[in-house]
């Protein structure tokens, strides 16, 4: 596989969608990271400073949408790119990506939507 | 709360004297009447049935009272100082355009009785303004009272209609989640073949069916729901052996707690119990029960145990897991209580699972209790009555 050398951050509380996105991008190219909770991701993408960061909306604690605006917050990640990836109803997710400073959002379960949109983002 | 909207009574229903005197009895007389009767406020002066003139107690006592007042007019018929045409009200006008008709005459007739007439404009009565605003002003506090209580009961249906869409967010999600979570592991299997590393599938197809249990108890409980609340729920009683739906539940929650750090024990003297309920409703609830343990277990241990007493049987589910709070205890048992913000919620689940096995509990007959040390764990005591070990129904 040739790599893209693109780093990826998914952040999704549920380890079942994190293990699918993980193997599907990497099949792509890219190198995946995963965390497991909102709690802790600003420092991890502040270390890794990935190309993309792919995010989960319902998530304990912190939702997705909440998180990206901490995100936008801090001045050294600013411009990394926010997908949200989520199950919600894709209006909502519409409605949500005009409100906030993200990129776009992509549909849990569309695999074709996951690889092309990824794609799309990182080279845009 | 049944009557919503505001009532105007009809004039009829009001009349506060039925006083009347023919046109030609004299003046003299009806002013003695007046006399001897303090509250005798007006007469209607009625020929045949048909009322033609109306004396007041004010306006008579000015005519005589007047210079030469009872010289004058004590013997003359009274039709002669009456007022002639007075206000007459079908009686079944409503009170409102009664009280408007009445307020319309000039100053001095105001407070003059009104004469009320039925179809035929015979004479009915007499109704006094004062009593008309009165009772006008009583169904208007009335109609206050029932608008306050029109607009509560709007609030209340608006709070449902709240809760519901939220609930329906939820349950889109917790639908579509694991659905999603399915073609994402489904992908990685066709990857796995496409690649030929089969000895991935096995792995892969574990998550997919653990996804898909998950997946169908989430519709289960849906659909349960409706049911129950569209009253179709039955209760079929069998003869059964509880000790070994007690098991099968207990090796499930093991399945369900996969590595997580955590025994499960069952505590019961007995090896068998034969009871007489419906073993599938059993069964559900004891899931349930287990289910909810094992979500909020993250070490630690699930122990379930059956002990029989005189008539009854209890089943408790202690675990060692998150505990419950006090103020979140009484909510627990009403439906769609975990919905919050779906959003950020803090565990899977539609939130439907004790509303379904309370009302299964109310259905056999048994009752559901807990006890729970936020932080430390959680008891649930389940009571189910004991029947006849025979089933002869």
């Amino acid at each position: 596989m040739k790599k893209t050398g693109k780093k990826i951050l998914v952040i999704d509380d549920d380890k079942k969608h994190l293990i699918s996105v993980k193997e599907i991008l990497e099949s792509e190219g890219h190198y995946v990271y995963t965390h497991d909770q909102a709690f802790g991701s600003t420092a991890l993408a502040k270390t890794l400073t990935p190309d993309l960061i792919l995010l989960d909306v319902n998530m304990p604690g912190l939702s997705g949408d909440g998180l990206s605006k901490i995100m936008r917050a801090h001045s050294d990640i600013r411009d990394i790119p926010i997908v949200f990836y989520s199950s919600n109803d894709e209006d909502s997710l519409r409605e949500m990506v005009r409100f906030h400073q993200v990129k776009g959002y992509i549909c849990k379960g569309d695999i074709y939507g996951l690889r092309e949109k990824v794609a799309l983002y990182l080279n845009p | 709360m049944e009557i919503l909207q505001a009532e105007s009574p009809s004039v009829g229903k009001l009349i506060t004297s039925s006083e009347c005197a023919t046109p030609y009895t004299s003046v003299q007389r009806i002013a003695d009447n007046f006399f001897n009767s303090a509250h005798l406020d007006a007469v209607a002066l009625v020929e045949g049935r048909e009322p033609i003139g109306l004396v007041t107690r004010p306006k008579l006592l000015f005519t005589l009272f007047k210079r030469f007042g009872f010289e004058l007019y004590g013997r003359k018929p009274v039709i002669t100082i009456a007022d002639i045409e007075p206000l007459t009200i079908h009686e079944d006008e409503r009170l409102d355009v009664a009280i408007d008709k009445a307020l319309d005459r000039p100053a001095e007739d105001i407070y003059d009785e009104i004469i009320v007439v039925d179809d035929d404009g015979y004479y009915k009565g007499l109704i006094s303004v004062k009593h008309m605003v009165i009772q006008q002003s009583n169904a208007l506090a009335n109609s206050m009272v029932q608008k306050e209580i029109a607009e509560t009961r709007i609030e209340e249906l608006e709070n449902i209609e709240k809760i519901k869409s939220q609930f329906i967010a939820n349950v889109t999600h917790e639908l579509r989640s694991p659905v999603n979570a399915i073609i994402g592991l489904a992908e990685l299997m066709k990857m796995s073949c496409e690649k030929g590393y089969i000895d991935q599938v096995k792995d892969r197809l574990t998550l997919i069916m653990s996804g898909a249990t998950h997946l169908r108890a989430i519709i289960t409980n849906i659909l349960d729901l409706s049911k129950i609340e569209a009253g179709k729920m039955e209760i079929i009683y069998e003869n059964f052996d509880l000790m070994r739906i007690v098991r099968e539940v207990a090796e499930t929650t093991k399945v369900l707690l996969g590595a997580k750090p955590v025994a499960v024990t069952v505590n019961s003297e007995m090896q068998s119990l034969q009871i007489v309920s419906d073993p599938v409703k059993i069964k559900q609830i004891l899931t349930n029960l287990m289910g909810n343990a094992a979500k909020f277990t993250d070490r630690g241990k699930i122990m379930l145990s059956v002990a029989e007493s005189d008539d009854k049987l209890n089943i408790r589910v202690t675990d060692t897991g998150i505990g419950i709070r006090k103020e979140d205890m009484e909510r627990l048992f009403t439906a769609f209580s975990q919905v919050g913000d779906a959003a950020t919620k803090r565990h899977e689940g539609t939130g439907l699972g004790l509303t379904i096995t309370k009302n299964l509990l109310d259905m056999l007959g048994g009752d559901i209790a807990l006890n729970s040390e936020f932080g430390q764990g959680t008891t649930f005591e389940v009571t189910l009555p004991i029947k006849n070990n025979n089933l002869n129904a």
